[in-house]
């Protein structure tokens, strides 16, 4: 089971990932992306593993190349997020076909897993016109986003912590909500 | 609490008059403390912003507010999506006004998001 949860920043991507993974009963992998280069990047990776404390996950950090990770069979996995892998791959990697790449990589990943959740974000709405580069990252990301989505069998948009399907039906966790 | 949220100019402040809610504050310019006053605030996304500007923790500033007027109605534009912004204070305010507003969803029966002056009720029944 793929399922792909979108929204802005800050808006309860993580924790709606967290509680549908938490009916998974195996071993839950999560996958951090981030790579920390700056201050900020350290303390959003601190207060998202505190997040994570005690819900038993095991972390894998991989800042490119996710398809050289092979999960165990039937394990949860939870990978945040597709924004900071397609920046890495393009460009601390300079990868020419980030898209493919990290289209092959989840694909790989959902091979041996019973529940994978990828976190990305919506970064072409904000109107503003770009230096190249970075409306090369916002175009790899609407690709990515669409062809993930196209793969998935779940679409959640995380609404101020609220899961709006955007496609498939509501995972069980919330339908007492 | 109940909560509308939605793009800039989609028609939230004209839903909530709409609806029948009337005595609407503008967070952008109300005092701190004339907010708990009146029945709504539009605009909460300034609010945060000038709290910020003023020091003060605007999860905490939320979280008085909820104590105090439990059936206020918050008007909040979405601003999370796009592009990081370069400027460090333009993140937190985007970041905060998430957290802010995952608090007040959380807190609220009904959210309510405006697209093109379209109402879809998100949380809570119809």
């Amino acid at each position: 089971m793929l399922t792909l949860i979108t929204g802005g920043s800050k808006c309860g991507k993580s924790s709606i990932a967290e509680d549908i993974l938490s009916l998974v009963r195996s071993r839950k992998i999560y996958i951090a992306t981030m790579e920390p280069y700056c201050d900020e990047a350290h303390k959003a990776i601190e207060r998202h593993r505190k997040m994570r404390l005690g819900k038993g996950f095991e972390t894998i950090e991989k800042y490119t190349d996710i398809q050289d990770v092979t999960v165990p069979n039937g394990c949860g996995v939870l990978l945040e997020c597709a924004c900071n892998l397609m920046a890495n791959e393009m460009f601390s990697a300079g990868e020419s076909d980030p898209v493919s790449k990290i289209t092959r990589g989840i694909a790989h990943l959902n091979e041996n897993a019973s529940e994978v959740i990828i976190v990305t974000n919506s970064v072409g709405g904000d109107g503003i016109i770009y230096p190249a580069e970075t409306m090369e990252y916002i175009k790899n990301m609407g690709n990515l986003n669409c062809a993930l989505a196209q793969m998935s069998d779940r679409v959640i948009e995380a609404v101020y912590g609220i899961p709006v399907m955007l496609k498939g039906s509501l995972p069980e966790c919330f339908s007492n909500r | 609490m109940m909560l509308i949220i939605g793009g800039s100019y989609e028609g939230k402040t004209e839903y909530a008059e709409a609806v029948g809610i009337s005595d609407i504050c503008d967070g952008e310019t109300a005092g701190f403390d004339e907010i708990k006053k009146h029945k709504c605030v539009k605009n909460y996304q300034m609010l945060v912003k000038r709290q910020l500007e003023a020091g003060l923790d605007p999860l905490n500033e939320v979280e008085k507010l909820f104590d105090e007027c439990p059936d206020i109605v918050i008007i909040s534009t979405e601003i999370g999506c796009g592009i990081v912004p370069i400027e460090k204070s333009e993140r937190i305010w985007r970041e905060t006004v998430g957290k802010v507003c995952c608090f007040i969803a959380a807190k609220s029966q009904k959210v309510i998001r405006i697209s093109c002056g379209i109402a879809s009720v998100i949380k809570g029944n119809g």
